[in-house]
């Protein structure tokens, strides 16, 4: 009973914070600079072409209608049209979600095979002269170089050498550095947190094994902070879809606030909010299942 | 090792994080001398252009005959005051709302989460363009987009920190023993947050200085002729094969930078939660 | 029938029409040497290769537009590219930017407002039906009756007419000389009006053309693929069975596409493309000159720009030069307001503004308007080398005492900007324009009446007014020439809009990929309009 009392209040404020995200992006989109008529049409339309292509797409009514039409659409699962290429937005999104989810499920599988194990590493070997220095130089390089620059040269020096750069390993790799390292920082600073606890003194004191306490008292400790970083890493993608000319929806949606083409950035923020949201809400459940104090709060 | 010992041994930092601090250190030196025009005026078309390093032009010229030198060294400035502007104002903001939303939990937790996640489930480049977009361009626009990028995540792990800290017994002994909240934020959970603020502000950090490069290339970021590493870097890496010195330097400043940032960070957080690290392995 | 065995390999070559009056000799030499530059041309293709196999390019940008597809209503230059591939127009350019038939098999012209054409024999739609006269009549009905900016340059047409069924006439109220240049351009293109009237085809969702190629598959910002229209008129073109146009916004992308191989020519923005791409093995880059130009908008409409004397002070210290060596990397062209590169533009260099005596003249003239320490913002986008002019005129400009901010905006903020409020607010901005195949045709925009959009921070001059419609109307010659310069003159006096310099185009290719046609200068911005000669390599 409590369980389910904490599933209908998770769905509800997960609708409630859906919705304040579609509040924000609609009045956001409607106050930058720029109309979409200037924008669509060029500096050579006439006020009748704008006027036809504001009635058009429903642009000629109040803010609040607009909102309300859209929502109600968006209950029937109709997402709108882009004024651009004229066609339903969800079909293009439908086909450019793979392209950003294969390369965020990367990073993330990523993120947590190398990041995880080196973060705990460089914990564990914190103490003068173990090591952890080198470690923390390489995390510490690893989340010192940015995207752009990274992804620039891997793309410049590997198709020099008539390379192809098409397919998802190396924008995926890119993407992966970054991953890594960052998951390393929080993870050392998580491991090193729980490394004090009584419970893993008394398991030290015990003469449990090292990979025993990292398993069974210190991963699961450590897990909360981690988790919750790999959300982030669904929105790193967009700078690796332009380098690497990947249709995904990073690169689609930000081209459509270039161009003011609202349907389309309202439908991608409304998906890309809907996948964090699901991704937290099974992140708290996994946090609670491994970490019974944080999931009695969450 | 007795109290004394660890005590003294805490204070000091070590050789790596002493190295990160100094070399910190001179970078906001090179980012002053800036101030007074020491290398040279960054915005003159001096010489011919993208010529490598000479004399005149000692880190080599841009794609507009403009020595480098100055222009990294006014990039440092602009990068590091943005960022660490920045980085501050979301450091103070998210160790409040998290370290209360974590310790208080209730309504007030279920508030500010909701609000966090909000910000946190729109994606980052998305909300930077449109917070610049819509505040006009310029450097108050980047500092404001990149406190809105980075705060979400710092409030999480600061709140998920302090969730940890509210259930150890000290914590809950003070409590018990009649101490103020206040009191007991102040002197037993904000301490205990201190390590995770210390490391995800230097994360912050680079975060922040990849959003500053990325609004300035979207032209919402510092207007030209006014360099940032973000900008210097974005601009040498298409001259990477023709005229490496454009990104050699500011890559290197940037690199160094953040890398000085971040051992930095590690070494004050092992000073701030002073412990016993032991090695298992 | 695909391979061309005719003696003359350097008609194929070059042949804009293989049976068109006027068209002028084939370069000596260029099919015997492939690639190597003819006058007029970057590069030609090499008619001994085989046709046939799959070509890929790469370019920025797709057409993208609330009219969608339809050519009448494009008014950009990167649609104008890729509807050419399907829509072709009576006439177009050649590389010295004459007049050349293409639809139209030839065309008389008995008095100075009167153009008949005569339409070519067995030319056909993509779908095999046969173009005929009411085609032609009923799509240049069609443009005059539509929206289109491209019906400001059409000039003064009265009446279109089908005389037979090969033939059709043009009359004008008046003498208009830029005429057949503006015919030449894709929104003058023939559409199939049989089955637009039928209600069978939207254009603006679909492409149906007499061109070259045909739509096989388009998605959005991603990629078009084109197919070899096989009723195509002009037998052995395409030279290539497929053409693939992928989208790439991002630079870099772009570059390593062409550099590994996986498009064969690319579309580069950067002026040091041949520098960066220097050691890459078989790439070639080549600089194409366009007709387009940079012109900075000083808003006569703000206080601070009304007095022309401050506009002309500014226009003073400008270094066009410069703009041209170092923003530009030596690849643009100083220009007045008949873009450089152009038969009968005005020489920039004796224009008022060139030789009145720089910054110190300047200094001297901001004084006597009692103008002291004068500062505004100059508003650009953020699309390079855009950038990079405007801190070429900011350093310029601080010569004459004159302090410039720059606010660099997104193109969509920009526009909203520029041309969303009537009177406008900005101070100045920066921008380009397309400058057509005629010197005549962008003198057009100078006049606020005409060109509306720029109403906003434009006052009219009656006088500019009446100079740009003569130059228009004298048939071209030396007098036309005169009548250009009073235009030029009187602009740079002006000085609302100032011209600047014009803006290369860069082109990679491949060397063992393809061997394409490429024009010297380009006056529509339409690096495919050779693109059915080129040759794809294989192996």
């Amino acid at each position: 009973m409590r369980l389910l009392l904490w599933w209908a209040g998770r769905a509800l404020s997960s609708a409630v914070t859906l919705l304040g995200i579609s509040v924000l992006i609609f009045a956001a989109l409607r106050l930058m600079p720029g109309g979409f008529a200037e924008t669509i049409l060029g500096p050579f339309a006439t006020p009748a072409q704008k006027a036809e292509l504001a009635a058009r797409y429903g642009l000629d009514q109040s803010v609040f209608a607009q909102y309300g039409h859209w929502l109600a659409a968006v209950g029937t699962g109709d997402f709108g049209t882009s004024m651009i290429s004229r066609q339903p937005v969800a079909a293009e999104l439908w086909a450019r979600l793979p392209v950003t989810g294969r390369l965020t499920l990367f990073a993330v599988a990523a993120a947590v095979l190398a990041g995880v194990p080196l973060g705990v590493l460089t914990a564990l070997r914190a103490r003068p002269g173990g090591g952890g220095a080198a470690g923390r130089l390489l995390s510490g390089l690893g989340v010192s170089v940015p995207e752009f620059a990274l992804g620039s040269l891997v793309v410049f020096v590997v198709s020099r050498y008539g390379l192809q750069t098409s397919g998802y390993l190396l924008p995926a790799a890119v993407l992966s550095i970054f991953a890594i390292s960052a998951t390393a920082r929080t993870t050392r600073d998580a491991v090193l947190n729980v490394l004090v606890e009584p419970h893993v003194t008394a398991a030290v004191a015990r003469g449990e094994t090292p990979w025993f306490i990292v398993r069974h008292h210190i991963l699961r400790n450590a897990a909360g902070p981690v988790l919750t970083l790999t959300a982030y890493l669904l929105g790193g993608a967009l700078i690796v879809e332009y380098l690497f000319n990947l249709p995904g929806i990073g690169s689609y949606v930000v081209q459509a606030v270039g161009r003011r083409d609202y349907a389309v950035v309202q439908a991608g923020v409304l998906l890309a909010a809907t996948v964090f949201i699901v991704m937290n809400v099974l992140i708290d459940l996994l946090v609670g299942l491994v970490d019974p104090r944080l999931g009695r709060r969450a | 090792m007795n109290r004394t010992a660890r005590v003294k041994r805490s204070r000091r930092l070590d050789p790596l994080s002493l190295a990160g601090l100094g070399c910190l250190l001179l970078l906001v030196l090179v980012a002053l001398g800036s101030l007074v025009h020491a290398g040279g005026d960054p915005d003159a078309i001096v010489g011919p252009r993208l010529r490598p390093p000479g004399p005149g032009w000692w880190l080599g010229t841009d794609n507009l005959g403009r020595s480098m030198l100055p222009r990294v060294m006014e990039g440092v400035g602009t990068t590091l005051l943005l960022s660490s502007a920045a980085v501050l104002v979301t450091a103070a903001l998210s160790a409040g709302f998290g370290i209360l939303a974590g310790y208080r939990g209730g309504y007030l937790n279920e508030l500010i989460m909701r609000v966090v996640e909000l910000l946190y489930s729109f994606p980052a480049i998305v909300l930077a363009i449109l917070v610049a977009a819509v505040a006009g361009p310029g450097q108050l626009a980047a500092v404001a987009s990149i406190v809105l990028v980075t705060i979400p995540l710092m409030t999480r792990l600061v709140r998920a920190a302090a969730v940890a800290v509210a259930e150890r017994d000290y914590v809950t002994a003070a409590a018990i023993s009649g101490a103020g909240l206040p009191r007991i934020l102040g002197r037993h959970v904000l301490p205990n947050v201190a390590g995770t603020i210390a490391v995800q502000g230097t994360y912050a950090l680079s975060v922040g200085i990849s959003v500053e490069g990325g609004l300035s290339f979207l032209g919402f970021g510092v207007q030209p002729p006014q360099a940032s590493l973000g900008v210097l870097i974005r601009q040498g890496g298409t001259y990477m094969m023709a005229a490496p010195w454009l990104i050699i330097g500011p890559g290197v400043v940037l690199v160094l930078a953040i890398l000085s940032i971040n051992v930095l960070g590690d070494g004050l957080r092992d000073r701030f939660e002073p412990r016993e690290t032991r090695s298992l392995i | 029938m695909r391979y061309r065995l005719a003696g003359s390999v350097a008609a194929v070559v070059l042949a804009t029409s293989a049976c068109g009056g006027g068209m002028e000799a084939a370069p000596p030499g260029a099919a015997a040497t492939g690639s190597a530059a003819a006058p007029g041309y970057l590069a030609v293709a090499d008619g001994k290769l085989p046709a046939g196999g799959a070509l890929n390019v790469a370019v920025h940008i797709d057409s993208g537009a609330a009219t969608g597809l339809d050519p009448q209503l494009a008014d950009v230059a990167t649609s104008w590219q890729l509807m050419s591939l399907v829509y072709e127009t009576l006439v177009t350019v050649g590389p010295d930017f004459s007049p050349q038939p293409r639809l139209a098999e030839s065309w008389d012209n008995p008095d100075p407002t009167t153009y008949v054409f005569h339409l070519r024999k067995g030319v056909a739609f993509s779908n095999g039906r046969e173009m005929t006269a009411d085609d032609v009549v009923g799509s240049l009905k069609r443009l005059l009756a539509a929206k289109s900016v491209w019906r400001g340059q059409l000039g003064p047409v009265e009446k279109v007419a089908k005389v037979d069924a090969a033939t059709v006439k043009v009359t004008l109220a008046k003498p208009y000389t830029p005429f057949l240049a503006a015919l030449a351009n894709v929104p003058a293109a023939i559409l199939p009006m049989k089955e637009i009237e039928a209600k069978t085809l939207d254009p603006a969702k679909e492409m149906l053309g007499t061109g070259p190629f045909k739509v096989q598959a388009h998605r959005q910002d991603v990629s078009w693929n084109f197919a070899r229209n096989e009723h195509y008129w002009d037998k052995g073109k395409p030279a290539a069975d497929s053409l693939t146009v992928t989208i790439a916004p991002e630079e870099a992308a772009r570059v390593a596409a062409v550099q590994n191989g996986s498009s064969a020519l690319a579309a580069l923005g950067n002026v040091d493309s041949a520098a960066m791409l220097a050691g890459a093995a078989n790439v070639k880059v080549a600089t194409q000159a366009t007709t387009d130009f940079y012109y900075l908008m000083l808003n006569s409409k703000n206080p601070k720009f009304a007095d022309p004397r401050v506009r002309q002070a500014l226009n003073m210290a400008l270094d066009r030069k410069q703009m041209a060596e170092v923003a530009l990397g030596g690849q643009g062209k100083p220009t007045g307001v008949t873009p450089a590169g152009l038969p009968g533009a005005c020489d920039p260099a004796t224009l008022p503004s060139a030789t009145a005596g720089g910054a110190a003249k300047a200094k001297e003239l901001l004084a006597q308007a009692g103008i002291a320490n004068l500062s505004f913002t100059l508003s650009i986008y953020s699309t390079e080398p855009a950038p990079a002019v405007a801190q070429v005129i900011q350093q310029n400009l601080q010569q004459a005492g004159v302090t410039v901010k720059i606010e660099q905006m997104d193109e969509a903020s920009w526009a909203g900007k520029v041309y969303g409020k009537v009177p406008a607010t900005f101070d100045a901005a920066l921008s380009w324009f397309a400058g057509y195949a005629d010197p005549g045709m962008v003198t057009t925009w100078w006049n606020p009446d005409v060109a509306g959009f720029n109403a906003g921070f434009m006052q009219a001059d009656k006088d500019l007014n009446t100079l740009i419609a003569a130059a228009t109307e004298t048939p071209a010659g030396a007098e036309r020439d005169k009548a250009l310069a009073a235009v030029c003159a009187k602009v740079d006096t002006d000085a609302q809009m100032i011209p600047l310099v014009t803006r290369p185009a860069t082109i990679a290719y491949r060397a063992d990929g393809v061997s394409p046609s490429l024009y010297a200068t380009e006056g529509y911005g339409n690096l495919l309009r050779l693109v059915a000669d080129a040759r794809v390599k294989k192996g």
